[in-house]
């Protein structure tokens, strides 16, 4: 019997050391490539488990000032915040409309949009590019902006319809009849009880979009517009004939992964949710 | 209850950017694919499916085919085995259980960039971290690998792939095993099943759905796949990280010297989607099964 819970024992023990070992190597990411980024480059080398002996500031001086970080951050907050806003209002009316309307096509439109979720982004790659040429927009913030806003309609929608359609349809019944028009149930009714899940897609669109990198590959060209995850390929380019300032580059990595970091020690359980509602609905 | 209006007004917005710019541009793709064309003011010339049969004969694409295929199964093998294994080891009633799936999950909301930054710090030759780890306990043999060589890149990008990929399947797996009723488990261990029977007897099975789609996603995501190797291959990318994509990109943007096949890049475009498509179709078909119904 004894012999039977110790081997039992080790087991759990094992189960704890494969999960918890896996786990802590997220955080052992995040601990070093902050440290990293407060080091001198010989250091960095050198020792690179080491704690820095003396955190060096400058590199994020550097990096912000000089290699224009600073611009880059600007840049990414102005496109992914006016972006995740316009998808929002497209996005949010056309769900509810797709899941509580009774209309004929409903369920093929609905279908339509999903169709959206397969198409290879790669393959959009070169004819958005010519579009957004033809229309003056190639190169600008604002083309990518529409372009970011239009990718997402169909993950967004696809998300918010299982919202809406999970909401008791006695209220909005209950609305109808106290003498509610069709848009006043949704502004007044629906849309506050749908919140919860609009805030998730927002979120989830924030992170996406924040990270987002081969669709501003193809789009944006010159340095002033370029975005954080732009800046840090740019750097890695530039480092090539410059001599590696690793330090400097994990300064940048450092400032384009605190953002999303912070939102997701602060609401990972709703964006986790969020992800797996739309995985595995 | 809805009037017409309303429901017109509410889609339009939508329904006109989804159109303009994700529709339309995916159609255009196609008439693209049958032209030589290098954009800019030139005549697009009609060449017919030739665009598909250059292709066909180019060793370039095949290796990106390759490599796409690899992804795939290589890949695929490695983190649907992790994601299972969490899944089974967390489900046996260990501690914590919410705090450890929030972490693995973690890498996924870092930028890709930042996350092959790191890799290529590890694996980067002579001064890497991976070098000095193993130095440093005295596995000086293995240490003098060169992990970034051309016959090792691949899988030294594919490390950091599963790793952040492992997080994403672990949670989705993990929250379509949490919809099974907990007294199921607790019957199947008064009976005496060990963690990995109730795991292929009981999880595998209640899950079936939930498998399904997330391998169908894990394939069409390794068909588009580009940030993640084309971010770790850096400025002068070695053809041994090419994917469909990468390939489609630098024919059509080039790197230092732009390459401009505009219809040539496109067709490889069509190509991925055609493959979605066949997935989509294939995985339905092969894993057609009752789903378990509790």
């Amino acid at each position: 019997m004894s012999d039977f819970i110790s081997a039992r024992g080790i087991k759990r023990g094992l189960s704890y050391l494969v999960v918890g070992g896996w786990a802590l190597f997220s955080v052992f990411f995040v601990v070093w490539v902050v440290l990293a980024s407060l080091k001198k480059n010989r250091e960095l080398f050198g020792s690179p488990l080491s704690i820095p002996t003396s955190p060096q500031w400058g590199n994020f001086v550097k990096t912000w000032v000089n290699n224009r970080f600073g611009d880059y951050f600007l840049n990414s907050l102005l496109v992914t915040s006016v972006s995740v806003v316009a998808i929002l209002i497209v996005a949010v009316p056309a769900a509810y409309v797709l899941s509580r309307g009774r209309f004929r096509g409903r369920e093929a439109l609905s279908s339509f949009f999903a169709f959206g979720m397969g198409v290879p982004f790669p393959l959009l790659f070169v004819p958005l590019f010519v579009m957004m040429a033809s229309m003056r927009l190639a190169d600008t913030l604002t083309g990518l902006t529409i372009v970011y806003v239009a990718l997402s309609i169909p993950f967004t929608i696809y998300v918010l319809e299982g919202f809406f359609s999970s909401l008791p349809s006695e209220l909005e019944s209950a609305a109808v009849i106290d003498g509610c028009s069709d848009v006043q149930v949704f502004r007044h009714v629906m849309l506050p009880l749908a919140m919860p899940g609009v805030a998730t897609v927002a979120i989830l669109n924030f992170v996406g979009l924040w990270n987002e990198y081969q669709l501003s590959l193809v789009l944006i060209n010159s340095p002033e517009n370029r975005t954080l995850s732009l800046g840090i390929y740019s750097l890695i380019t530039s480092m090539q004939y410059s001599g590696g300032d690793w330090a400097s580059l994990f300064a940048g990595v450092t400032i384009v992964m605190v953002p999303t970091l912070i939102l997701f020690v602060i609401l990972s359980e709703k964006m986790i949710s969020g992800i797996t509602m739309g995985g595995v609905k | 209850m809805m009037r017409r209006r309303m429901v017109i007004a509410f889609l339009a917005p939508a329904l006109l950017l989804y159109l303009g710019f994700l529709i339309l541009p995916a159609v255009q793709a196609f008439y693209l694919s049958f032209y030589d064309t290098s954009g800019f003011g030139d005549s697009a010339e009609w060449v017919g499916l030739s665009n598909y049969a250059r292709l066909w004969g180019d060793s370039v694409f095949w290796r990106a085919i390759r490599n796409m295929a690899l992804i795939m199964f290589v890949g695929g093998i490695a983190t649907f085995g992790l994601a299972f294994l969490f899944t089974m080891l967390m489900n046996a009633g260990m501690k914590g259980k919410k705090l450890f799936r929030t972490l693995i999950f973690m890498p996924n909301v870092i930028a890709v960039v930042a996350i092959t930054t790191f890799w290529s710090f590890v694996f980067m030759p002579r001064y890497g971290m991976l070098t000095s780890f193993l130095k440093a306990i005295g596995l000086d043999g293995i240490a003098a690998t060169a992990w970034t060589a051309p016959e090792n890149v691949f899988y030294a990008m594919m490390v950091g792939l599963v790793w952040i990929s492992v997080g994403f399947y672990t949670i989705l797996i993990m929250a379509g095993a949490d919809k099974i009723p907990a007294d199921m488990y607790e019957a199947a261990r008064l009976e005496g099943a060990s963690t990995f029977q109730i795991f292929r007897q009981i999880t595998l099975p209640m899950i079936w759905d939930v498998i399904l789609i997330t391998l169908i996603l894990w394939a069409i995501q390794a068909v588009k796949i580009v940030e993640f190797p084309y971010a770790f291959g850096g400025p002068n990318i070695d053809q041994n990280l090419y994917t469909p994509a990468i390939y489609l990109y630098i024919m059509g943007f080039g790197q230092r010297e732009s390459v401009y096949a505009l219809g040539y890049s496109t067709t490889i475009g069509v190509v991925m989607f055609i493959l979605t498509i066949a997935i989509i179709v294939l995985m339905r078909f092969l894993f057609r099964r009752e789903r378990v119904e509790f």
